[in-house]
């Protein structure tokens, strides 16, 4: 099996993101947005009721489940010293609204999404894209320059950073734009392998006699 | 000092020196424990990650391996952190019987934190977390960790530091049975390994601790995921259940980082203890950077690191 591979460049269009499947290879380059706050993903969702002003406009965008530091410097730039991802399960229950209410073409982080949000990124085009957990120096040598930091006032990984990447990854298709996801797929697997792998391990111990 | 004095015997014309371990000591080795642990993953996890690599049958697999041995590589030769959830801290402390003593491990592990989290470079990020309030910051009550033993015969003190993240501590698990065959107990130790499926940062040292009681259960697991990589248990029933577990485990297909493929677990290290017929099993996961470093440290001031 050969892996395929994509250069994109950020934003993505709605086509771009249904040429991608599942265990494609992705480079980005452009400007995404990483949170790893779960605190943020709350907040992003009282934006769409309307309590408050969202801090980037992210429509057509990328938002990641990546984790921070960020600091500000004398000259009120900012600079990010290290960022790596999160576990995304943990926003399963934001990200099927916040992927439709905040018109994203792309999300990820680590470990993907249930399948409501599978269903909404089939519905309206987005992808879900690995990120290499404990991959840290990769994906930061990936950062260009920060463009933004949103609420500022909440600690380093809760702020929803602004960040030009070139050639950022390589991170895998996990989720794509047709429905597929690969963590419904290798779970489902599991569990139909499960009885398999019991007999096989039963069968194991009664070699030894040990049932 | 009078205490240490009564220790101290430091003799002219080439008989033994006898110093004891000092406060001086403890913090020195909690300081580099904790920053050491962030930056190398240890040289065991790197060879089982290279022959892992070497027999994975999935592409999307084959090159995620690779990327976290870069990954692993990168961090050591910039002196930076593997991953930015530096986790919080976590120490074992192991006295020797022949040790002798002129510290307060409490304190000294205490402070030797306190002055890490102000030093170290790069910073941590705050993850130490109130968990009725989910403040965050850098301390709290009972932080750092930590665990203390004894072992007899012994004159050096080790300490052993294994920060602990989300991705993998939120997915152990324990479970009491009443005399179980070992069939329920690795059916057990199979289903959390679902239950964990993509989660963990993959692929992952299973610890398992079997029987004692609930307490003692879950420290054997969290031990057990100590061990070094590579390693035949003595006990030929655990070796065995351990080659089972480890096949069965892999059989799930999970794979690095959840996208699928034929290594989810490098290990599975299993320890049990007896105790009454109610028996717990206790299972917890490690990352693949696998985060541990460990120090022996003697009186007469030598400290030898290890992972």
């Amino acid at each position: 099996m050969t892996v395929r591979e994509h250069e994109l460049v950020l934003p993505l269009t709605e086509s771009a993101v249904r040429s991608l499947a599942v265990g494609d290879t992705v480079f980005l380059s452009g400007e995404i947005f990483a949170t790893a706050g779960l605190p943020t993903h709350d907040r992003l969702l009282r934006c769409l009721d309307g309590d408050e002003a969202l801090p980037f406009d992210m429509k057509g965008g990328a938002l990641f489940h990546l984790g921070s530091l960020n600091e500000e410097a004398e000259d009120g730039s900012h600079h990010i010293i290290y960022m790596n991802p999160t576990t995304s399960t943990r926003f399963n229950g934001h990200m099927p609204r916040l992927i439709e209410g905040l018109g994203l073409r792309a999300t990820g982080g680590k470990g993907g999404l249930s399948a409501e949000s599978a269903e909404a990124m089939a519905r309206l085009g987005c992808v879900y894209l690995s990120f290499l957990g404990g991959g840290a120096q990769i994906i930061t040598a990936a950062i260009r320059k920060v463009t933004g930091i949103g609420w500022p006032e909440m600690i380093s990984h809760y702020r929803i950073a602004r960040i030009e990447v070139e050639r950022l990854g390589p991170l895998t298709v996990g989720i794509d734009a047709h429905g597929n996801s690969i963590y419904d797929l290798t779970n489902a697997r599991a569990l139909e392998n499960r009885s398999a792998i019991l007999a096989r391990m039963n069968a194991a111990r009664a070699a030894i006699g040990k049932p | 000092m009078l205490y240490a004095c009564c220790l101290c015997f430091v003799t002219l014309g080439g008989e033994e020196v006898r110093m004891p371990i000092t406060d001086d000591m403890i913090l020195e080795a909690t300081q580099q424990l904790y920053s050491r642990a962030l930056r190398k993953v240890p040289e065991d996890t790197k060879v089982a990650l290279a022959e892992a690599m070497r027999r994975e049958t999935n592409e999307t697999a084959r090159r995620t391996l690779n990327m976290q041995l870069k990954s692993a590589e990168l961090a050591e030769r910039k002196d930076a952190f593997v991953c930015s959830d530096s986790g919080v801290p976590v120490y074992f402390v192991k006295v020797g019987s022949k040790a002798e003593l002129a510290c307060d491990f409490k304190a000294s592990i205490r402070k030797g934190y306190e002055i890490l989290v102000e030093t170290i470079d790069p910073p941590l990020l705050k993850h130490v977390t109130n968990p009725l309030t989910l403040e965050r910051g850098y301390h709290g009550k009972d932080m750092p960790i930590v665990s203390y033993d004894f072992e007899s015969g012994v004159d050096y003190v080790e300490m052993v530091c294994t920060p602990k993240a989300l991705g993998s501590g939120r997915w152990a698990a324990l479970e009491l049975f009443t005399f179980p065959t070992l069939e329920q107990i690795e059916t057990y130790i199979l289903d959390v390994a679902i239950k964990a499926g993509a989660q963990h940062c993959p692929p992952v040292i299973m610890g398992v601790g079997i029987g004692g009681t609930f307490d003692h259960c879950a420290g054997l697991a969290k031990k057990q995921t100590l061990r070094p990589i590579g390693k035949k248990n003595d006990d030929p029933m655990l070796a065995a259940m351990e080659e089972r577990l480890t096949d069965a485990v892999n059989a799930l297909g999970f794979g690095p980082m959840g996208t699928g493929g034929d290594t989810t677990a490098l290990a599975v290290h299993v320890d049990y203890s007896s105790g009454h017929g109610f028996t717990p099993v206790a299972v917890c996961f490690n990352c693949w950077i696998n985060r541990r470093t460990s120090v022996r440290i003697w009186g007469d001031g030598r400290m030898e690191w290890g992972e």
